[in-house]
């Protein structure tokens, strides 16, 4: 069984993790058209490649965003989301 | 005659304890150690086993875990492999897949027939006409599979293991056995495996004649010995290599899941045999296999043999036959000039005749064909691979001992990802490139002589321990010299066939050939088409001869026809080993034990247990339903709740959060109220509902639907990662109970344990308040989803069976009893409400449910707000209705999921029905048409039986139906 | 035996011409290019040519034909859907197929073995009813049946499933059949091939050329190949194909895996679906029991094996057959599945003109192919969907129109 790395747990096994599909923006629900709304709500970047998604440790009740090859299935780093926001901030 | 030979130290077989057994019909005696093979094979009995498609005799193959076509039954288990599975007392043994046992077996006229059984026969045949195939098709699965199986078989619930480690040693030969000595030494722990019952690998049997490689094992068994940080595992298989280093450990107790730091693949080599015409008789066996035989059970292969090698290893083999006492009439080598190197002097020198350029043409069958009474022997091209037959002669042997070459066992390091590329050198795949953390050493790195695999079990060693950050020498890589281990093309093609490169399958070369000329000339659709590789076996004795079959037909080099994926398992796995102790998780109210003392029938919600209704006295479902709410409705019931989601919102943002959360409006709410929550997703498609109490400014309590509970709170917190609101979520589902008490008694009953004015003017419907009752603390919610007249209670859980008590006793004279989740359903039903999962699916949207009044669509956000205001522009294509039919209704009753038809077409369908006693009415949910929604049009329901059922729309709650 | 067997043993060179030719390179040129040598890719050629004339086709192949999920699958073919839409387009699926070894002449092992889709929960009984009453309605032969039914056709199963999961009936559905999903790519690239269109095996769509919204031809590694036609089959590397042409779907890639036992006598005669215990399982002709579960729980585009699936897996099959305990499981193995949210497939045309999609086929592809390849042939060849596959175009997800599968996937409890 695959290992994952909880920002908060550390390294567990991926029994005790769900996948929360990929991270994304919504667009702003008052200027977009209803077309890039329901593009938004069904059409996924379904490529393989490298992706942000949420996952969730069960046990503990942790979401946290993992950088993730979803071809080689290597994750890259993890991360809490607030954190990420951090990071934009600090770099602007 | 017996082929056992006096005792040799080495060997596994304990001669002080005598085994009795049958095989059909036949006594045998063995001893303990001996595999049901070596048994069987020392007493001379030659023919173990039938064919898998042409039902031919077999006898030992490799003795080394693929003679698949020497499988037996017990009686009480089947497809027991008898090459490696040890012979025990008073065992009575049958060859499964035959008629009438292996000497006789009825089914052995399809040996005779098989020129009309071409290369995918069942293709080309049976299915015209079309009605006959199922006749063919009956014939074809008769006489296909292997055992039967026992329908008695107990279920056998095996353990698993979790262990971890810095080192895990596949396979304890020498290399892996010298990696272990050296890891261990550096101070790593060493978790060393391997599939024998005991270590050594090729060490225990591959001598050549000489006791060199004995006394190297036993120097190394010494050394293991003495270092305790190595935990040393035998009769454990490697059975797969899963993503980070996570390798389950196959024993008879059960399966040990290693997770490892590193892990070296010493797993060795498969011998491979040359193909010639009638290689499979029962006397043809591979020397790996004969040496097994001599060292391991004291067993001689044959009295009079010939070895027919295209490599070194033959003349070993040789070497070890005389060893063993048996004669060896003739070594024939596929290599023109080729030969043993020392061994070849050794060998001359004791008189043994070297026919080098030579083959085995085809073995020759006593009259019974049950066994090898000779070889045929003439020249052979090498170049060109074909027999020159002209000056053939016949040597009369029992045995023909063959080495061709070897196939890595590189199964795990596929599946780890290797790149493997084919070394001309040694005639092989070898890893060209392992990923961080796998090393291989030994055979399946392509290094043959003893002492380099020793050294490279060093170097491996010393890699891994690089990789793992101890100081190491950085050794360099062994270099395999000399002729090659493995023979490019020991094939001996023959006009008559029967020259067979898969043993499980039946497979010939003409079969390759002819599947190649048919289109399937690519190794993957060759594999499909042949089915070589296919069996039991895997392809462990194939594999390396298609590969190398089709690189001929195709004029292509070995490496551009590429390999068959591999995949796990190495051996086939039991089931039972698998499935382990089996895991059904669910969850218990504390009043569980209550339930079941009281009759309770459970039913499944999400993972709890919940009691659905209490029959009494053999009552049926129904009737105990409905006498349960008719308890109700008349004076008073009592359900546990408990498994309800609790979720505490806490914060200054709590009614922000809700408000973005939910499709309503909790800013303006007041303390000591409580309002109904509907939660949607992202396409505006119904997912819950709830209730929302308000304890403080900055405190909510939510209760939500039992089965939805875990995934809305994981929701919640998503949100809440992205919102970043000022507020803490607190799962609270486990920590409280809950109980319901319900009906025109409900408030007597729950006034005599509370201080708790309860009047309507005091405590009216939409609010909660927090007390104590029966002096268990409690909130206590006027809810009315079962009754207008109901209290649910949210206790400790711990608490809850002392409030659950107290009530029972205070209502024991007013007429309480418990109602379970199944009556719940009906109540609610009464009152009209509707749940989620049950009167909507997962495409729902709130308008289609009349829940427009909880929709809040001024608010500047909820999840899933975006998506109905697109919803909105758009026609409802069905509408829920509550309906009715006929009072006195006498007929088929429709059932949940019957059809709405309108005009002949699928309109809706009912979600809900039930007969309600106490309006004395059926009545029901359905999605109709959104033109028959109005209250008083009627609509038709299909029953299963076809029949047609009118319904009327009426207004909720149902209980109008009764005053009217 | 058969007499068409004789001539196998009586004639000296072996009498079975090739499958299908073996073209060196792709023309400069074709009517219509399909990506993806599978049962769809190959179906749509032999339909497009068959039933419309079209044969100036290549299938361009990046492994081998037959590859990819088309054998990958448990090759169970079946019609007991949800909505009136699905069960009459797989039901016509179930209709080619009955007739498809004589039409292809070639044995597929097609054998109706009467499928059983086992309910453990009273709600799993109410969609159990719903699919039945929905099948029924469009004359498909499904009903709900009580245990003893299910125990006379398979009297080996424990009924309580040792104790965890009590079966309390079943859906019922009569043309459930297996068939050997190797065969059903093979004839189809024999029937193809035998008008005309071209196979090519180790040909990979590198891009895809698109000018003014149109197709006008795709770049392979072995060339560019002029074509005002693509049709895209290539199910669990559609993303791959649709980003090529900056087309956004929702598909997603989720792995599908399955496993294999050591062959047996026959024994299991019926093919077994439970819902709540994650297993479907069927006996091959061969004797082998082809077991498969749900899908992963995350997105992967690989083909890789794990060790849970298999756990999981046997520890369900041993609550419904305790007595397989020491039945050893042969080999496991896994195909990427392409799904959507609304669990039917993505057929038809798209808003680039000349591409066509045949997509989305999650775990339920094999049973579509030979209607799929049909329908998708009728709308290369007429440059429109017909009725039957209206249900499944593309644009239903910005019309919030989705298929009602879903429902009943998400009947919770």
């Amino acid at each position: 069984m695959k290992l994952l790395t909880c920002p908060i747990n550390g390294t567990r096994p991926l029994s005790e993790f769900i996948f929360g599909g990929e991270y994304r923006q919504a667009p702003d629900q008052n200027t977009c058209s209803d077309a890039e709304w329901a593009a938004y709500v069904h059409n996924r970047q379904g490529a393989p490649g490298d992706k942000k998604e949420w996952w969730y440790h069960s046990p503990s009740g942790t979401w946290f965003i993992a950088e993730r090859n979803t071809q080689t299935d290597k994750v890259a780093r993890t991360y809490l989301l607030a954190d990420a926001k951090k990071v934009v901030k600090e770099s602007k | 005659m017996s082929l056992r030979n006096s005792y040799k130290p080495g060997e596994w077989i304990n001669r002080a304890k005598e085994i009795n057994f049958t095989f059909e019909g036949e006594a045998f005696t063995a001893f303990e150690g001996d595999t049901i093979s070596s048994a069987l094979w020392a007493a001379g009995q030659k023919v173990l086993g039938r064919s898998f498609k042409y039902h031919r005799p077999r006898g030992v193959l490799s003795l080394a875990n693929h003679d698949v076509n020497i499988l037996m039954t017990d009686g009480t288990d089947t497809n027991m492999r008898a090459d490696v599975v040890e012979v025990k007392d008073g065992m009575t043994l049958q060859a499964v897949n035959t008629i009438g046992g292996v000497k006789k077996d009825k089914n052995n006229y399809i040996d005779s027939i098989s020129p009309l059984l071409p290369v995918g026969f069942y293709y080309k045949a049976f299915h015209t006409p079309r009605k006959l195939f199922p006749f063919w098709e009956h014939m074809i699965r008769k006489a296909a599979g292997l055992g039967i199986v026992n329908f008695d078989y107990p279920r056998i619930l095996k353990r698993k293991l979790h262990t971890h480690c810095d080192l895990l040693i596949i396979g304890a030969g020498p290399s892996g056995l010298t990696a272990a000595c050296k890891a261990a030494s550096a101070g790593l722990q060493v978790t060393l495996i391997d599939e024998n019952r005991h270590l050594g690998g090729s060490l225990s049997y591959d001598h050549g004649g000489h006791k060199v490689s004995a006394e190297y094992g036993e120097d190394l068994l010494k050394k293991i010995e003495s270092l305790p940080n190595i935990t040393v595992r035998v009769g454990a298989y490697a059975a797969g290599y899963y993503p980070d280093h996570f390798i389950p450990i196959v024993e008879t107790g059960g399966i040990t899941k290693v997770r490892a730091k590193a892990v070296i693949v010493a797993s060795g080599a498969f011998e491979q045999p040359p193909v010639f015409r009638y290689n499979d008789l029962p006397g043809v066996m591979l020397g790996s296999a004969a040496q097994r035989l001599i060292y391991r059970y004291g067993v001689k292969p044959c009295h009079n043999g010939i070895v027919f090698t295209a490599n070194d290893y033959g003349y070993r083999v040789a070497l070890d036959l005389l060893a063993a006492g048996a004669n060896v009439l003739a070594v024939v080598d596929l290599r023109a000039g080729g030969n043993g190197g020392l061994h070849n002097l050794e060998l001359c020198k004791r008189g043994v005749k070297i026919y080098a350029g030579h083959c085995v043409y085809e073995a020759v069958a006593t009259s019974d064909k049950s066994k090898v009474r000779g070889a045929v022997i003439c020249a052979y091209d090498d170049k060109n691979n074909v027999a020159l037959t002209d000056n053939k002669f016949t040597v009369d042997c029992d045995g023909i001992v063959m080495s061709a070459g070897w196939a890595p066992a590189a199964a795990l390091l596929y599946q780890a990802g290797t790149a493997m590329q084919f070394d001309y050198d040694v005639q092989q795949f070898v890893p060209s490139r392992l990923l961080d953390g796998i090393f291989a050493a030994g055979k399946v790195n392509g290094i043959f002589e003893l002492d380099q695999r020793m050294r490279d079990g060093e170097r491996a060693a010393n890699d891994a321990l690089n990789y793992l950050g101890k100081l190491a020498v950085n050794t360099n890589a062994e270099k395999h010299s000399g002729g090659a281990p493995s023979h490019a093309y020991a094939m001996v093609p023959h006009p008559k066939g029967k020259n067979f490169v898969d043993f499980d399958e039946d497979i010939q070369i003409k079969d390759f050939e002819n599947a190649a000329k048919e289109g399937f000339d690519n190794i993957e659709l060759m594999k499909r088409f042949t089915t070589v590789g296919m069996g039991p076996s895997q392809g462990k004795h194939s594999n390396m001869n298609a590969i190398r079959i089709l690189a001929k037909i195709r004029g292509l080099p070995v490496e551009k026809i590429g390999t068959t994926t591999s995949r796990p398992f190495f051996h086939p796995t039991p089931m039972g080993h698998l499935g382990g102790r089996g895991f059904h998780p669910h969850r218990l109210t504390s009043l569980h034990d209550w339930h079941e003392a009281h009759g309770a029938v459970f039913t499944d919600i999400g993972a709890w247990k919940r009691a659905a209704y209490y029959p009494q006295f053999g009552q049926t479902k129904a009737d105990a339903i409905q006498a349960e709410a008719m308890a109700v409705r008349k004076s008073a019931g009592l359900i546990d709740v408990s498994s309800l989601g609790k979720i505490e919102v806490h914060g200054p943002a709590a009614a922000e959060f809700l408000e973005r959360f939910f499709t309503g409006k909790y800013a303006n709410q007041k303390i000591g109220t409580w309002r109904y929550t509907l939660l949607l997703d992202e396409a505006g498609v119904v997912v819950d509902d709830g209730v929302a109490s308000r304890v403080a400014d900055d405190l909510f309590y939510l209760s939500i639907g039992t089965a939805n509970a875990a995934m809305v709170y994981r929701e919640m917190q998503r949100c809440q990662q992205e919102w970043r609101l000022d507020i803490g979520l607190v799962n609270v589902t486990g920590a409280f109970g809950a109980i319901n008490i319900a009906g025109p008694a409900a408030r007597e009953i729950l006034s005599s344990l509370t201080e708790l004015d309860l009047s309507t003017e005091a405590f009216p419907l939409g609010h909660f308040r927090e007390t104590t009752v029966a002096n268990v603390p409690t909130k206590v919610i006027r809810a009315s989803f079962v009754s207008d007249m109901a209290y649910e209670l949210h206790s400790p859980m711990r608490q809850v069976p002392q409030l659950w008590n107290a009530l029972m006793d205070a209502g024991k004279q007013k007429g309480l009893r418990a109602f379970g989740s199944d009556t719940q359903r009906l109540l609610r039903l009464e009152m009209g409400h509707t749940i989620p999962g049950i009167d909507t699916d997962g495409l729902t949207n709130p308008y289609e449910i009349g829940a427009e009044w909880v929709i809040k669509m001024d608010k500047p956000y909820f999840v899933g707000q975006r998506s109905l205001s697109i919803l909105s522009k758009r026609p409802l294509r069905k509408q829920l209705v509550a309906f009715t039919l006929a009072a006195n209704f006498k007929g088929e009753v429709p059932l949940e999921c019957n059809l709405v038809i309108d005009s002949g077409e699928i309109a809706g369908r009912v979600t809900s029905i039930s007969y309600s006693k106490f309006i004395d009415r059926i009545i029901g949910f359905a999605y109709v048409a959104p033109a028959k929604k109005a209250v008083g049009s009627s609509f038709d329901i299909r029953t299963d039986n076809g029949l047609l059922v009118a319904a009327t729309v009426v207004a909720t709650p149902f209980f109008q139906l009764q005053e009217a | 035996m058969p007499f068409r067997l004789l001539k196998y043993a009586l004639k000296k060179e072996h009498p079975a011409p090739r499958f299908f030719k073996a073209h060196e390179m792709p023309k400069k040129s074709y009517d219509v290019v399909i990506i993806g040598g599978g049962g769809h890719g190959l179906a749509a050629a032999y339909y497009l040519a068959k039933d419309h004339g079209i044969s100036n086709v290549a299938v361009l192949e990046k492994g081998y034909i037959g590859g990819g999920n088309t054998g990958r699958n448990t090759a169970i073919v079946r019609s007991n859907y949800l909505t009136p839409e699905g069960v009459n387009f797989y039901d016509a699926s179930v209709k080619i197929y009955e007739g498809l070894s004589e039409e292809l002449d070639l044995n597929l092992f097609y054998s109706t073995r009467g499928h059983f889709t086992l309910a453990h929960t009273e709600s799993a009984m109410r969609t159990m009813r719903w699919r039945a009453e929905v099948n029924k309605h469009v004359g498909v032969e499904s009903r709900v049946v009580g245990p003893d039914e299910i125990a006379k056709a398979c009297p080996q199963l424990d009924l309580s499933c040792s104790g965890q999961a009590p079966i309390l009936g079943a859906l019922f559905h009569a043309p459930g059949s297996i068939a050997r999903h190797d065969g059903v790519a093979w004839g189809y690239a024999r029937g193809a091939d035998s008008y005309g269109a071209e196979i090519y095996q180790n040909t990979e769509v590198l891009s895809i050329d698109v000018k003014n919204g149109k197709v006008c031809g795709v770049q392979t590694n072995k060339g560019y190949i002029e074509t005002k036609q693509v049709l895209s089959a290539v199910a669990g590397f559609t993303p791959r194909i649709t980003e090529m042409v900056g087309l956004e779907t929702p598909i997603v890639i989720h792995p599908l895996q399955a496993c294999v036992t050591e062959p047996m006598k026959p024994w299991l005669d019926t093919i077994l679906v439970s819902g709540s215990l994650h297993v479907y399982v069927s006996q091959s002709s061969r004797g082998e029991l082809v077991m498969g579960s749900s899908l992963d729980p995350y997105e992967v585009h690989s083909t890789r094996s794990t060790l849970d699936f298999v756990e999981g897996l046997t520890s369900h099959m041993l609550d419904m057959f305790p007595f397989l305990s020491n039945v050893k499981v042969v080999r496991q193995w896994a195909g990427m599945a392409d799904m959507t949210p609304d669990f039917a497939p993505i057929m038809g045309k798209t808003p680039i003109e000349g591409f066509y999609l045949d997509a989305g086929w999650g775990t339920w592809g094999f049973k579509a192919t030979p209607i799929s390849g049909k329908t998708m042939a009728q709308t290369i060849a007429n440059d429109s969907a017909p009725d039957l596959i209206h249900t499944f175009r593309l644009s239903r997800f910005e019309d919030y129109e989705l298929t009602g599968e879903k429902g009943a996937a998400s009947v919770g409890h």
